[in-house]
């Protein structure tokens, strides 16, 4: 931890939207802090669908969304490639969808400035094979998927290279306000227990879904409908373009492929607590029900497991309104700064809230725009144009990049720990060189380990083997219990992922791994006898 | 077409045993799995009842025979004899298995750093078994290059005392890797090519030394040695016995994640019997519909990508697993069901199927789901009506249990197996036997 707590600003939450306000501030001058009470990008971010958008969903319903969110994107892609796969999106008319929409389509993108073409039925099924053969029309738009870890990474990575700092597992526990002034923020660390204050000059809340814990620390409201969000993960890339229905937004109706896998989502269900809510069987089996109208046979493929998201949904009191309150689609997902200043009477505090992942750092900079004219920063927004670090101009990801950049070096045998996403050993040893004190998750979501087919069931025990082999080496005190903390963790989570989706093949692959871990490798024998961690948010099944 | 007296589905211990039995009777015995059984995934043990409060399997059996609606509740009795009947079928297959009914069960160490309770093992593993003296020293040697195998890691586990549940356990653990000949240069090395290369013998008699060395750079003397479990396959009592001449302290074989070595050697072992016995075993047949009149099955269907393959028989023997073999399939709108006759499955309602912790010590609902049958293993409806005359269940597909958390699941394949076999074989006073009744 830096020495020296003396920060111009004090920035609350690690998702995309915390990393690029970080950043922001960073490159016009302000020494900034970003804190997050867990791993960086634990959130809603890492917890999302992976959808770059093109704003084709909003252009029908929400203009102002459809236009940040193109211009996002194109910014997106020339600052960030290595975090894109542009898979393109087509958006599909399906029987099911009203002709009235499909029609008035083409226009509404033109008028948010959306790039949208029709292409034949006929190529398009060509280059989608599994796509339900009763498309009637298809348009091609400029969506993709986008990696959020690593886009946090470059974000954070470029304001520490501006003098800024970001501390994970920082919990801030409480604000302290004299007048219309917030003058200190205390801070815990979730690991050792140990309390820090610090004096930032100002406060930016990025907490999303949780902004209103933020908030209420300092005696403001700032009420949240977090609207949590399904999504189901299949074993294989069947399209490898994203497909959207061509109707009002709604559930179910898009598949974005990630890496090996491909994501089906969402649906939207307010929630009261973002910390606590749960997957229904029923809610699987719609979204499967839904997503079968855009390829037929997905009933049939194996899902891998079901995760969900809380959406930082977010209205100003006055437009609340009985219909947004029945469905949460009806709120806007363009974003607001709130002032507290203005609002609340406190005059060095600023939440930034809605928005999406495409859009974090237009929401930055309209956020900083707020900071520094509060400050006197007369600095300009530099962040549109600024190639992120660790990027590479115009390149941007492709599945098979792994094994290219293997076969540029030589090629051969490669020392595969986890032979669905290609992590090498040389790879998680450089990861864990890079990242000391790392957890397993923290692997996971930095190489991408265990998130392929298999989803864990053998790299997991490598990436253990490899983690406690190098404690070893370096004489660390608790080579075994982080190397139970990496199977156990990871098993648990794969199973809370199966648990709603318990059924067909996953539930067969569920039952195998946990006979290998439990039968022959007794892995029960490596639970402490007390009560398991308590999770984070409960994912869970309605009983 | 073909015909046989009676037709096996599912080559895992439950139903191999049945096929060996059957075929020894003189009948015609006809085995047919889509792939291959929980041997491969396991490890290669066999497992009769290893429940904490036990001391023994023959007292796990009898706490498990106690538990509402567990198979040992009817198989029990008969657990002993079909161990002693099966043992030598192994041997001759050249798998030696140690230990009996009163052999205490004692803690062995895995391969990820935790302990199994354990009493009947191969005798690659069996050294891992006895009480460990004052002073002991147990050596974790690995193999450089092999992925599925991290001594340090191991050893850093087992050091701990809570591991071996405050018990008996080796004074020292220590780790050490060796480079075998040929092997550090490639990698994705798996436990198969290795256990391959272990086969060879002018390649084992270099590792053999190489290991040797390993060993011996470690200070002190006797105690054990964990290997992972890649010692051959056709060779492998040779090369256990070489090594035990060989090394300063007793080795044993450490099972591994799947494909496993020590249950590849188990399964040939009861293959070979099956065969030596007159029976057939075809791997790669995935039945999709069994043929009945009534009460009696007439006959098997597998559809394969080119041509439906059609077994006549007398009689059927269902071996086709649980949940992981494939015996038991789960539906999306909750239902489970036993694909091939549609037979009555004893299970929870969807919602109870799982618990929220993955490791909850009362293990999930689900694992009691199977198929409830009579003491002669015919399946039964939910009133208790046997529901075909010439079929017998056996294995991991019987309700009741819990086989992996119970460690009973080995038994209760090897036991119903066996009594299937009985059952279907016997010669009731007055009547022919049943499978030559429907010799067509
Ligand atoms: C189901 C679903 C699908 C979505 N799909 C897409 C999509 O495809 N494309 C797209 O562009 N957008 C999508 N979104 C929207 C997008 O994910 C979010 O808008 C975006 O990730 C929000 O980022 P954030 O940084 O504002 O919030 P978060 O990522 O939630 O970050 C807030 C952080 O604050 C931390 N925090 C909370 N309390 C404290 C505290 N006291 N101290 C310290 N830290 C704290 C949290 O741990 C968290 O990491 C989706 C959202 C959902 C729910
Ligand atoms: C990974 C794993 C680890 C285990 N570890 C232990 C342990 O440590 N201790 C223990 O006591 N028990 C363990 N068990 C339980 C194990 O299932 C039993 O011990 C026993 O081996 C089961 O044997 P079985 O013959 O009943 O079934 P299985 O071994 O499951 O065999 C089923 C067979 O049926 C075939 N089959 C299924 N459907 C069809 C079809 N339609 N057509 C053709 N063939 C079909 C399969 O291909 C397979 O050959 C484990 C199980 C698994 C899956």
């Amino acid at each position: 931890m830096g020495d020296s707590h003396a920060y111009d600003v004090l920035v609350v939450g690690g998702g995309a939207t915390g990393a690029g306000v970080l950043r922001d501030l960073a490159r016009r001058g302000l020494r900034t802090l970003l804190i997050e009470r867990d791993d960086f990008g634990t959130g809603t971010t890492g917890r999302y669908h992976g959808l770059l958008h093109s704003g084709g969903r909003y252009v029908a319903k929400d203009a102002l969304a459809a236009r940040e969110c193109i211009a996002e994107n194109r910014i997106l892609r020339r600052i960030a490639p290595a975090s894109i796969e542009d898979t393109g999106g087509y958006f599909v008319a399906t029987p099911d969808d009203p002709d009235d929409y499909v029609d008035g389509f083409q226009a509404a993108c033109a008028a948010a400035d959306v790039d949208c073409e029709e292409i034949p039925v006929a190529d398009a099924f060509r280059a989608e094979p599994a796509l339900n053969p009763r498309i009637r029309r298809v348009f091609r738009l400029p969506d993709g998927s986008v990696e959020p870890w690593q886009l946090i990474e470059s974000n954070v990575a470029d304001a520490r290279a501006h003098g800024s700092d970001a501390w994970t597992y920082q919990r801030l526990v409480g604000m302290e306000r004299d007048g219309g002034r917030i003058v200190s923020a205390t801070l815990r660390d979730e690991r050792s227990g140990s309390v820090t204050r610090i004096t930032p000059r100002f406060v930016v809340s990025c907490a999303g879904a949780w902004s209103g814990q933020i908030a209420a620390m300092v005696d403001v409201t700032v009420t949240m409908h977090p609207g949590k969000g399904t999504m189901l993960i299949f074993n294989q890339r069947m399209t490898d373009t994203v497909v959207n229905r061509c109707h009002k937004s709604s559930d179910g109706d898009i598949m974005v492929p990630v890496h090996t896998v491909a994501i089906l989502g969402t649906t939207e269900q307010r929630v009261e607590d973002p910390d606590r809510y749960e997957i229904t069987r029923d809610e699987v089996a719609a979204l499967i029900r839904e997503g079968e109208k855009l390829f037929p046979d997905l009933g049939r493929m194996r899902l891998l497991r079901a995760y969900a998201g809380v959406r930082p949904l977010y209205q100003p009191p006055a437009e609340v309104t009985a219909a947004a309150m029945k469905d949460g689609r009806q709120i806007s997902r363009a974003h607001t700064v709130i002032d507290h200043d203005a609002m609340d009477g406190v005059e060095n505090f600023v939440t930034i809230v809605g928005g999406k992942l495409t859009t974090f750092r237009r929401m930055a900079e309209d956020t900083v725009d707020l900071v520094c004219a509060k400050l006197g920063v007369t600095e300009p927004c530099t962040t549109a144009d600024a190639i992120l670090p660790n990027q590479v101009p115009g390149k941007t990801y492709w599945l098979g990049h792994r094994l290219a950049e293997h076969e540029a070096e030589g090629g051969g045998d490669a020392d595969l720990l986890c032979e669905c996403e290609f992590v090498t050993r040389p790879m998680l040893d450089d990861f864990l060189d890079r990242h000391p004190g790392c957890s397993i998750d923290d692997v996971r979501r930095g190489t991408r380990i265990g998130m392929g087919p298999c989803q864990g069931g053998f790299c997991t025990f490598r990436a253990a083997g490899l983690v406690g082999e190098r404690a070893r080496r370096v004489g660390a005190a608790d080579v075994a219990e982080s190397a139970d903390r990496a199977i156990l963790g990871f098993l648990r989570e794969r199973f809370k992922g199966t648990r709603p989706i318990a059924a067909g093949r996953q539930l067969q692959e569920q039952w195998m791994i946990s006979g290998v871990y439990e039968g022959g490798l007794g892995v029960r024998s490596l639970i402490e006898h007390e009560t398991p961690e308590a999770s984070r948010e409960v994912v869970d099944v309605h009983r | 077409m073909s015909t046989a007296d009676v037709v096996v589905i599912g080559a895992g211990l439950a139903g191999l045993t049945a096929a060996i039995r059957v075929a020894e009777s003189g009948a015609r015995v006809h085995v047919l799995a889509k792939g291959h059984a929980a041997t491969h995934w396991g490890p290669g043990g066999i497992d009769v009842a290893g429940i904490p409060a036990a001391s023994t399997p023959r007292d796990g059996i009898r706490r498990l025979a106690g538990e509402p609606g567990h198979p040992y509740a009817f198989l029990g009795d008969d657990v002993a004899a079909a161990l002693e009947w099966i043992r030598p079928h192994l041997a001759a297959g050249g798998v030696e298995y140690l230990g009996d009914l009163d052999t205490p069960l004692g803690l062995v160490p895995t391969s990820i750093g935790g302990t199994r309770r354990a009493a009947i093992l191969p005798a690659g593993q069996a050294a891992a078994l006895a009480p460990w003296a004052v002073g002991e020293r147990l050596i974790i040697c690995g193999i450089r290059g092999f992925k599925d195998f991290w001594p340090e890691a191991i050893a850093a586990s087992l050091a701990r005392e809570r591991i071996w549940e405050g018990g008996n356990r080796p004074t020292s653990v220590t780790a050490v890797s060796v480079v075998l000949p040929g092997l550090a240069p490639r990698h994705n090395l798996n436990a198969l090519t290795i256990a391959g290369r272990f086969d060879d013998p002018a390649w084992r008699a270099t590792a053999i030394e190489a290991i040797a060395r390993a060993v011996g750079s470690v200070p002190g003397s006797g105690g054990r040695v964990a290997l992972p479990a890649v010692l051959g396959i056709r060779e492998h009592a040779a090369i256990l016995a070489a090594l035990q001449k060989r090394l300063p302290a007793a080795p044993f074989e450490m099972p591994l994640v799947p494909p496993s070595v020590p249950g590849i050697r188990l399964y040939t072992a009861l293959r070979a019997a099956v065969i030596r016995a007159g029976g057939r075993v075809q791997i790669g047949e995935m039945i999709e519909r069994v043929e009945h009149d009534g009460r009696r099955v007439t006959a098997v269907v597998s559809a394969a990508a080119v041509r439906t393959y059609t077994v006549r028989t007398g009689a059927l023997v269902l071996a086709t697993g649980g949940i992981a073999g494939g015996g038991l399939v789960a539906e999306r709108d909750g239902r489970l069901l036993e694909p091939l006759l549609g037979l009555t499955v004893e299970a929870p309602p969807a919602d109870d199927w799982l618990l929220v912790d993955a490791f909850d010590p009362a293990g999930h609902p689900l694992e009691l789901a199977g198929i409830r049958t009579d003491a002669e293993l015919r399946p039964v409806a939910a009133d208790g009506a046997s529901l075909f005359d010439n079929v017998r269940v056996a294995g991991s597909l019987l309700a009741g249990q819990r086989y992996v958390r119970d460690r009973c699941g080995d038994g209760v394949a090897l036991t119903s197996g066996w009594r299937a076999a009985r059952s279907l074989t016997a010669v009731p006073a007055g009547h022919a036997a049943e499978p030559g009744s429907e010799r067509p």
